[in-house]
């Protein structure tokens, strides 16, 4: 998984680990593991939404500008 | 030898007259000559004639008193006065005196002696005249509107025609007249024959002529006679077309003037009723342009007024639509400028709906999605093996593999990981 990695599949991935972890009882590294993953994931994605929030309102601060 | 003196010779005639002559006579006789003196005394020369030759004359005379009565009387019933070459009945006193000799003294006149055997005799032809019902023929004729082409009946050489043809040709306005004269004797024992035959010549061409004018200078009475002949008379009155007299006499009219269509004096006269009756037409004509004129310039300013006023009409019509379009347009101008306002408005409002939907829903789902996240992220961190190290468990590696699963003997070396570091224990026993 890189930056460019979509939001969509990202947040599937997030939930893909969250299944595993729970209904298939990883041992502890391959938790460690999923936990760094998921955790590194969340964070793409909080960045990814907080850019979206920003660049939207960024948009809607250009509409009003241009009223 | 015995003798008279004159005077007693010239009583003897007066008494001889006296005794054996009726106190008064009536005579007949021509006023030969006549005059009145101061007093007003009446004298005159009685004569009798045949022909020219004098058979009988004799002077008379009538008092003032009696004059002034007999005068007045006369000329009211004959229409004429006393005059120099009448034929008269007279009743008379013969007088007879010794100095003056004889003469007579008139007493009374009968004027219907002078009305005349001429008057009687007119009168038994115009009788005739009537009773074969001819009289007024000619004078129920109608005058040609515009009588222009004359007939005339006259003695060439004659003052009258002359003065006719020259007054007719100089009237004041050149109004023409075309005619054509018949020439004809107009007086003596063959005059009628000779109007007769000139009156068979213009019925001849008889749609050439609008009327005939019969015409003669004057003259003394006696030359009338041949006026007042039926024959004559009776061929006037039945002539087709109106005929016009202007025999020129001033004593009662003559049979010809009596039948004739109309009678006028002289032919000065006949000619001035020609040009008045053209006159009369040429006036109506005349009038009738005047009023044609003038009831065109009444039709032409009406109608110009009439124009005039529709014009304007239309024009305020014109201006009327143009301001009542210009306020629909107004209307329907200041209608899309608000409906398009209106429309922006609402576009406006709908956009603004829009983004702030839009705001609000992104911002939702940012929200839950953070949400999500954080939840994944606690999730992550209790799962975490620092965390779980923490709450009091450990993990036992031998060799760097984890026990589970693993085979453990007696005097492994086992590495154990907990919160506060590592412990390396011996394995003593296994209890499998």
């Amino acid at each position: 998984m890189t930056k460019k990695t979509s939001y969509k599949v990202a947040l599937a991935r997030i939930e893909a680990i969250v299944d595993i972890v729970e209904n298939q009882e990883p041992d502890v590294d391959e938790l460690a593991e999923l936990v760094k993953e998921g955790t590194k994931l969340i964070a793409l994605c909080k960045e990814k939404l907080k850019n979206t929030e920003s660049e939207l309102n960024e948009s809607l601060k250009q509409l009003d500008q241009n009223d | 030898m015995s003798h008279l003196t004159l005077f007693q010779l010239n009583a003897l005639v007066k008494k001889t007259l006296e005794d054996n002559l009726d106190a008064t006579h009536w005579v007949v006789a021509e006023i030969g000559e006549m005059r009145l003196n101061q007093k007003g005394h009446c004298y005159m020369e009685l004569v009798e004639k045949e022909g020219n030759f004098v058979s009988a004359k004799i002077k008379a005379n009538i008092w003032s008193y009696t004059y002034r009565n007999l005068s007045g009387w006369f000329e009211s019933i004959t229409k004429t006065p006393l005059q120099q070459g009448m034929k008269i009945l007279f009743n008379v006193s013969v007088q007879f005196h010794e100095v003056y000799g004889m003469s007579l003294n008139i007493k009374d006149i009968d004027p219907n002696f002078t009305l005349g055997e001429r008057a009687r005799k007119k009168q038994e032809v115009i009788q005739r005249l009537i009773d074969e019902g001819i009289f007024e023929d000619n004078k129920m004729l109608n005058l040609p509107e515009v009588p222009q082409r004359i007939g005339i009946i006259s003695s060439e050489t004659s003052a009258g025609y002359g003065d006719f043809i020259s007054h007719l040709k100089s009237n004041s306005r050149g109004l023409t007249f075309n005619t054509s004269i018949f020439p004809a004797l107009m007086q003596g024992d063959t005059a009628s024959d000779s109007i007769i035959a000139s009156l068979l010549k213009i019925n001849n061409d008889i749609d050439q002529f609008d009327l005939v004018v019969m015409i003669r200078g004057g003259g003394a009475q006696s030359d009338l006679d041949c006026f007042d002949e039926f024959e004559l008379a009776s061929y006037i009155a039945q002539f087709p077309i109106p005929v016009i007299t202007g025999i020129g006499h001033e004593r009662d009219e003559t049979i010809t003037d009596l039948v004739a269509h109309t009678k006028m004096k002289t032919p000065t006269d006949v000619a001035d009723f020609l040009i008045n009756g053209l006159e009369r037409v040429d006036d109506s004509l005349n009038d009738s342009i005047f009023r044609i004129h003038q009831s065109g310039n009444t039709k032409l300013s009406n109608s110009k007024t009439h124009l005039n006023q529709i014009n304007s009409n239309m024009k305020i019509g014109v201006i009327q639509n143009i301001q009542r379009a210009q306020t629909v347009l107004d209307r329907k101008s200041d209608e899309f400028k608000y409906k398009a306002k209106e429309s922006l408005r609402l576009n406006e409002q709908r956009l603004l709906h829009a983004q702030d939907k839009l705001l609000v829903k992104s911002l939702m789902y940012i929200d839950m999605n953070n949400q999500t996240l954080s939840n994944f992220e606690k999730q992550f961190e209790l799962l975490e093996p620092s965390s779980i190290l923490k709450r009091g468990y450990s993990i036992s590696r031998i060799n760097g593999k984890l026990i589970k699963n693993l085979k453990v003997s007696s005097n492994d070396e086992m590495v154990t990981e907990y919160s506060e570091g590592l412990v390396v224990s011996v394995v003593k026993t296994t209890n499998k």
